[in-house]
C-alpha cells in the first residue's frame, strides 16, 4: 500500500491525467472545427515576412478602421457600363503567370487587381471567363492565407451554370471584404492596401481605356475625382514607405499622382433635401463637385497610368 | 482539474466566437438581400455596450469614399436577440445627410437612398436607440449610377 503514496509517482499520474485531458479537448476541437467552412489554426498560421513590420506613422488600431470602399470591384465596372461602352476582353489582365507571384505583397496587389476584374466580368455578365479570375483569384488568396474567405466551389458552380447573378456578384464582393477584414484585424493591414490599392488601380486602367476609346465627359470627370481617392489611397501608403516594395510603389504612383496636379476640382454648397420616391426615403444631396481637366490633361493621365500599371501587373 | 476547467472555457470561448462570426455572416446576408435590387458593396459589423445613463450613446463609425452621380442604399439590420435597436446616420464631414430614424417625427426607416452629387470621404456613424446595448449590421449598396 506504501507505494499508492509514492510522491514521484501521484506527479506522474497527475501529469498523466493532464495530458489526456489536453488530448481529449484537443481531438474534440479538432473534430468540430475540421467540418466548418473556416480552416484549422495551422492555415491561419503567418510567416513573419508578411506580418507588419517596423514602426507604423498610423498604429495598426486606426488602420484597421482607415477610409473603406476607397475603390470598390464594381463601382468603375457600372459606371462604364452605364455609358454604353462596350466590353472588351483587353482591358483585363492576364491570368496565366499567377504561379509566379510568389511574395505575399505581389499576390495582395493582384489579387485587387483580379478583384476588379471580376466585377468588370460580373457587370457585363461575361460568366464565361469568370472561372480564370476566380481560380487566379483563390491561387493568391491562398497564398497570402485568405482562402478561407473565399468561396471558390460555390462561385465556380454559379458561374458555369449562368445562373443566379445576384448571387455571383454579392459572393465575389463579400468575399473580397472579409479577405480584407481578416487581414485588417489580423495585423495585416500592409496587405490589405496593396489589396486595395490593385483594385483601384485597375478601376482607373479600366476608366482611362474606355476614355481613350470612347471619350465621354462624365468618364473624364470620374477620372479627374480620383485626385480625391488618390490623396487618401497615398495617405495610407506613405504608412509603409519604410518598406522597400512599398517605396517603389509609392514611387511610381507618384508619377500618375503628379498628372492630377493641375486637375481643378470645386464644390458648390447646398443642403441635402429629402424626399419620398416610391414610398422609401431618398436624400438628394445638394453639394456638388466640379471638376475641371484639360484634354491634354486626362490624355497624359491615360498614358501615364497605362504604363505604370502594366509595369505593376508585369511585376 | 484546474487544468481541464481551463480547457474547457477556452474551448466554450473559442466556440462562441465561431458562433458569432457565422450570425454575422448570415445576418450581413440577410440585411444585403433585404436592400432590394441593388448591388452589395459593403458591410458594417457592430456591437456595442449599453452608453452610461445621461450621455451621449456609443456609436461605431466607418469611413468610405462615394462617387458623384451615384444611387447609394444605406440599409441597417438590428440582430434578432439584440437589446437595442440600431440607427444608421451618414455625415458628409459634420453635416448629416440622411438617417434611419428620424427622432422629431419618430419616424424610422429599414433603409434610404443617397444621391450623392459630390465625390469624397463620408462616414456613417451606427448606434442604439436610448444607447441601449445592441448588435446590428449596416449595408452600403449601389443602386445606380445617376
Amino acid at each position: 500500500m506504501l507505494h499508492l503514496f509514492n510522491p514521484q509517482q501521484q506527479i506522474q499520474r497527475a501529469m498523466i491525467k493532464r495530458i489526456f485531458a489536453l488530448l481529449v479537448v484537443s481531438l474534440l476541437l479538432f473534430a468540430c472545427k475540421s467540418g466548418g467552412e473556416r480552416k484549422t489554426e495551422d492555415e491561419f498560421e503567418v510567416p513573419d515576412d508578411i506580418v507588419n513590420e517596423g514602426v507604423l506613422e498610423i498604429s495598426e488600431e486606426v488602420m484597421q478602421n482607415i477610409v473603406q470602399n476607397i475603390s470598390s470591384p464594381v463601382e468603375m465596372a457600372s459606371l462604364v457600363k452605364s455609358l454604353n461602352a462596350d466590353f472588351s476582353g483587353k482591358y483585363l489582365a492576364p491570368t496565366d503567370k499567377v504561379d509566379d507571384l510568389t511574395t505575399s505583397y505581389q499576390q495582395a496587389f493582384h489579387l485587387g487587381i483580379y478583384a476588379a476584374d471580376l466585377g468588370y466580368l460580373n457587370i457585363y455578365n461575361k460568366t464565361n471567363s469568370v472561372i480564370d479570375y476566380i481560380t487566379a483569384i483563390k491561387t493568391l488568396a491562398d497564398g497570402v492565407r485568405v482562402g478561407q474567405f473565399f468561396d471558390f466551389t460555390t462561385l465556380k458552380r454559379l458561374a458555369q451554370s449562368n445562373q443566379n447573378l445576384d448571387s455571383l456578384m454579392y459572393i465575389s464582393v463579400h468575399s473580397f471584404n472579409q479577405m480584407d477584414k481578416y487581414l485588417r484585424s489580423d495585423n495585416r493591414s500592409n496587405l490589405s492596401t496593396l489589396m486595395v490599392t490593385g483594385v483601384w488601380m485597375e478601376g482607373l486602367y479600366l476608366a482611362t481605356q474606355v476614355a481613350k476609346s470612347d471619350p465621354h465627359p462624365e468618364i473624364a470627370e470620374r477620372i479627374g475625382e480620383q485626385k480625391i481617392i488618390m490623396d487618401q489611397l497615398m495617405l495610407i501608403l506613405e504608412n509603409y514607405r519604410s518598406d522597400k516594395y512599398f517605396r517603389k510603389l509609392i514611387e511610381d504612383l507618384t508619377i500618375i499622382k503628379d498628372e492630377f496636379d493641375d486637375v481643378t476640382i470645386t464644390i458648390k454648397k447646398g443642403e441635402p433635401v429629402a424626399i419620398e420616391e416610391d414610398g422609401m426615403l431618398v436624400i438628394v444631396q445638394k453639394d456638388v463637385s466640379m471638376v475641371e481637366i484639360s484634354d491634354d490633361r486626362l490624355n497624359s493621365i491615360i498614358e501615364k497610368t497605362e504604363q505604370i500599371r502594366n509595369k505593376l501587373i508585369s511585376n | 482539474m484546474k487544468n481541464i476547467l481551463k480547457y474547457i472555457f477556452l474551448s466554450l470561448i473559442f466556440f462562441a466566437s465561431e458562433i458569432i462570426a457565422q450570425d454575422n455572416v448570415e445576418l450581413v446576408a440577410q440585411c444585403a438581400a433585404s436592400a432590394g435590387n441593388v448591388t452589395y458593396l459593403k458591410d458594417f459589423i457592430v456591437k456595442l455596450d449599453a452608453g452610461i445613463p445621461g450621455g451621449k450613446p456609443p456609436s461605431a463609425k466607418f469611413s468610405m469614399v462615394l462617387s458623384k452621380n451615384t444611387q447609394y442604399r444605406f440599409s441597417i439590420c438590428t440582430a434578432p436577440d439584440s437589446e437595442g435597436e440600431a440607427i444608421l446616420q451618414l455625415f458628409d464631414m459634420n453635416v448629416l445627410q440622411g438617417s434611419t430614424y428620424i427622432s422629431s417625427t419618430g419616424k424610422e426607416f429599414p433603409f434610404f437612398d443617397f444621391k450623392c452629387q459630390k465625390t469624397g470621404v463620408y462616414h456613417v456613424f451606427i448606434s442604439f436607440k436610448e444607447g441601449k446595448p445592441g448588435e446590428s449590421v449596416g449595408i452600403l449598396s449601389f443602386v445606380k449610377k445617376l
